[in-house]
């Protein structure tokens, strides 16, 4: 007795001893492993791995106890080593399926021992197959470029063949050199094609697995394949499109460029601008009006070539006796030009006028007529020109004075002229204040005379031709309005001017005025003139005629008696044939003369011609009666006491 | 012009319709029939198979999504102290184990596991969506679940019975199938046991077992009708 409870004794005391010394040395119990994972590799067995704890210092030993459900059987870990450090497997024979497990791993030492957490393990939840196995890649071709053909089988040991374990599959896929992989689940078929490959590149391809009710398997080792060049079909629709289209651009921006024009105009009509000929549009920004005026004083306007002519108004001229008595020479012809001559009463109309043979334009020329008078007057007075409007109506001078006192009223353009019938329109010079004798020219010059006194005296008239011709006939003035067109080129041939002189009268009027052509006071009634002679400075003498007077429209009949005042015609030698009537009667001849309605006419062979081109002085003394006209200048005088200018012309 | 273009429009129209019309008619219209009837489509064994296999999977699913959602919200912790024991009522139906087990048994056997399975299910599942329905703490998408997956047992059954049907009518399988169909020969006894269960248990059982189906099923498929999918 005493010795099994002194064993005891001694037991108890070396184990106290021991532990006492074990721990002064620092030994501890181990501590508590942990179990990790267990996993099926193909549902028919099962391998649980743990953790150990810290040993403690002392050699420890792990073991792994297992309970299967509903049994309380504690059964350890049938395999330490198959599957590896601190692992059990379990085969085939130990595995059962949809059975829960209970797993211990219990960690000894010298000084104890410790369990760890149990794990519930059910077999089928915890599989995960091994990765597939012969991973094939190919490239086969198609009609829309290769592709990629991937193949594998499952993994050896997971038996689908026999539906115990159903896998799927996914597998992925990159190029050479780029991070991030193409995934594609290929559900539960061995094949997958690829397609839309790049030419020439390097792809890398891998697959794994997973049970319908399990865990993914690792990635397959990478399989390398590499896609020959070709030339994909998509792109070179595109190329050929891109060709397509930019040629197609290219031809409408080629169209375009040709028809840009047409295309502006359509886009962007052109704004009309102004017609006005000589009008600038520079001139009239920069403001001054002068030169704006100035530029539209075209030189070739209005027309007054003989080509022209019969398109344009014709020219004529109008005598209007100012203001309260009027003695208008009328023509007894009727021009084609349609040139009426005014009338002599007071009640006018404007029917069968031109447009600018309004009574109310002529007397508007009248006044500027007096107007210009004047400053013709001032002119006149400076040197020889004054002598000239004083003396008159002399040869030479004529032509100066004339075109002083034309060629102001030329600039200002009052004077319109039409081109006549007649023919050779005179010229005009451009400028007509630049030369002598280049003037203007009236066709056809519709006097109205007054009624001269005894015959006597010869009055002069003075044309002039811009305005008017003043005669001066007692009391009697008239104007010679003339109107003239600009001269469309400047010629230096024919051109001629008219001027009338009146003699008688002037030595009753102021001489001054009779010169200048300015009107004169007191015209009792129409009187008419007769061309006396031209002049070699072209000027047409005129004188009154005494007996004759025709009657038209309504104008007073001035009496019988010589008159010289109808153009017989011209000659070759440019010469005006004046024919002397004792009466005026009316004829047409060529349809350029008028002449007046005369009960008995007489018609004499006496006229008096004139050369009107040759600058020499050819006065001819009239061989008829009646008029001796001391004067050179010679007048010219048509038919019915009009003087057609266009007659003198040649 | 118009005129052309509109009418073989409408051939265009019309022959597509008509192709759309074939297709469906061939489809779904003819009722299938297992007897080899004339004027009816005849859905091959292995379409039967395939139905009732993804009908499983789709159960199996379903019971999974159920089991973790309870393992959440009412376990969280799998030491729960008073370990519940699951005993699932189910047990005394003898099921193979292993692969071995499951290949050894007879392809009747295993349809008879089958349906045993399913109809042992039948009710116990009925009741536990009539639970999960009046109890408040669940909620909607749980008892619609619960709902289809009662009603996907009541299905599978009557699907794994068609296949047997066929199999029987193929003379794959003897005619001792049917006899075992009968729910009170099965399981006469286990009445009480199964009311005793928790939900979680339940639960638990259930997914297991639709797994079991699955896995039977698809041996069976492999084993009666090798290709390549097997």
């Amino acid at each position: 007795m005493r010795r099994a409870v002194g064993v005891v004794y001694l037991n108890l005391h070396s184990f106290l001893f021991f532990h006492v010394l074990s721990l002064c040395l620092g030994y501890s119990p181990p501590g508590k492993p942990k179990l990790t994972s267990c996993r099926s590799p193909e549902k028919e067995t099962f391998t649980c791995w743990w953790e150990p704890g810290s040993d403690g210092g002392l050699p420890t030993t792990y073991a792994l106890y297992y309970r299967k459900e509903n049994s309380d059987a504690v059964y350890e870990c049938p395999d330490y080593h198959t599957a590896g450090e601190n692992s059990c497997f379990f085969n085939k024979n130990d595995t059962s399926i949809w059975v829960n497990y209970n797993i211990t791993v219990v960690a000894t030492n010298a000084l104890g021992s410790n369990f760890s957490d149990p794990v519930d393990v059910d077999v089928v939840y915890i599989v995960q197959p091994h990765t597939p196995e012969n991973v094939t890649v190919t490239v086969m071709e198609d009609k829309d470029g290769p592709f990629l053909r991937v193949s594998w089988e499952p993994p050896r040991k997971a038996d689908t063949r026999s539906g115990w374990i159903t896998l799927i599959y996914e597998l992925r896929v990159k190029l050479e050199g780029e991070e991030e992989w193409e995934e594609h689940r290929a559900g539960q078929q061995k094949m997958f094609n690829i397609f839309s490959l790049r030419s020439g590149g390097m792809y890398l391809v891998q697959v794994r697995c997973k049970p319908d009710h399990g865990f993914w398997s690792e990635w397959s080792s990478t399989t390398y394949i590499k896609v020959p060049d070709y030339f994909p079909r998509e792109t070179s629709v595109w190329i050929l499109i891109a060709v397509f289209s930019a040629f197609i651009f290219f031809i409408l921006t080629w169209i375009l460029n040709l028809k840009s024009n047409s295309v502006k105009h359509c886009l962007l009509p052109p704004v009309p601008g102004p017609k006005i000929k000589g009008f600038d549009k520079q001139l009239l920004k920069n403001g001054r009006s002068e030169e704006v005026f100035s530029a539209l004083v075209v030189p070739g306007f209005p027309p007054t070539t003989s080509s022209d002519c019969e398109d344009l108004l014709v020219e004529y001229l109008e005598v209007y006796t100012p203001e309260e008595q009027e003695l208008i020479l009328e023509e007894g012809k009727d021009l084609q030009e349609g040139c009426l001559k005014s009338k002599g009463s007071p009640s006018d109309s404007d029917s069968g006028r031109g447009s600018c043979d309004s009574h109310t334009l002529l007397m508007e020329k009248c006044g500027e007529g007096e107007g210009k008078e004047e400053k013709h007057q001032e002119r006149a007075q400076k040197g020889k020109r004054q002598q000239k409007h004083q003396t008159g109506w002399e040869e030479g001078d004529v032509s100066h004075t004339r075109e002083d006192v034309l060629s102001p009223d030329m600039s200002e353009g009052r004077v319109k002229t039409w081109p006549s019938v007649f023919s050779p329109l005179p010229q005009y010079s451009s400028r007509p204040l630049d030369h002598q004798g280049s003037l203007e020219t009236a066709r056809q010059l519709c006097l109205s005379d007054s009624l001269f006194p005894p015959p006597s005296t010869s009055s002069h008239l003075s044309y002039n031709a811009k305005e008017g011709l003043a005669l001066g006939s007692g009391q009697q003035e008239f104007y010679l309005g003339k109107k003239q067109t600009h001269p469309s080129n400047p010629q230096s041939q024919p051109r001629w001017h008219l001027q009338a002189h009146s003699d008688f009268n002037i030595s009753s009027m102021d001489r001054k005025q009779a010169a200048s052509g300015l009107q004169l006071p007191g015209f009792r009634s129409t009187e008419y003139v007769e061309v006396q002679r031209v002049n070699q400075e072209d000027m047409v003498i005129l004188q009154p005629l005494f007996s004759s007077s025709c009657q038209r429209d309504g104008h007073l009949q001035i009496g019988q008696g010589e008159d010289y005042s109808k153009v017989k015609g011209v000659d070759s030698g440019n010469m005006l044939l004046l024919q002397r009537e004792v009466e005026v009667k009316r004829e047409e001849e060529d349809g350029d003369r008028y002449s007046c309605d005369i009960q008995d006419r007489v018609t004499e062979s006496c006229y008096t011609t004139s050369t009107a081109a040759s600058s020499q002085v050819t006065g001819k003394p009239t061989s008829c009666a009646g008029t001796a006209m001391p004067v050179q200048e010679e007048m010219v005088l048509a038919a019915n006491g009009y003087v057609d200018a266009a007659t003198m012309l040649l | 012009m118009p005129e052309n273009f509109r009418s073989v429009s409408a051939v265009w129209v019309g022959l597509v319709c008509l192709l759309f019309y074939s297709r469906l008619v061939r489809v779904g219209a003819a009722p299938i029939c297992t007897n080899g009837q004339a004027g009816c489509h005849i859905l091959s064994l292995a379409d039967l198979f395939d139905r009732v296999i993804q009908h499983s999977a789709r159960m199996h699913g379903i019971s999974s999504d159920l089991h973790s959602e309870f393992e959440q919200y009412f376990f969280p912790s799998k030491n729960h102290i008073g370990r519940v024991n699951r005993i699932c009522h189910t047990s005394t139906i003898l099921t193979p184990n292993g692969k071995e087990n499951a290949q050894r048994l007879a392809r009747e056997e295993l349809t008879e596991v089958i349906l045993k399975l399913l109809v042992a299910w039948r009710d116990p599942l009925w009741h536990f969506q009539q639970s999960i329905a009046h109890h408040h703490d669940f909620n909607n998408f749980s008892s619609n679940k619960a709902l289809e997956m009662s009603d996907m047992v009541h299905e599978l059954r009557k699907g794994v019975e068609k296949v047997a049907e066929k199999m029987q009518m193929l003379g794959i399988i003897s005619n001792s199938v049917n006899s075992l169909t009968s729910p009170e020969a099965l399981i006469p006894s286990d009445r009480a046991e199964w009311r005793l269960m928790k939900d979680y248990v339940l639960l638990y059982c259930f997914r297991r077992d639709s797994n079991k189906v699955q896995n039977y099923l698809k041996i069976l498929k492999c084993r009666i009708i090798p290709q390549h999918e097997c």
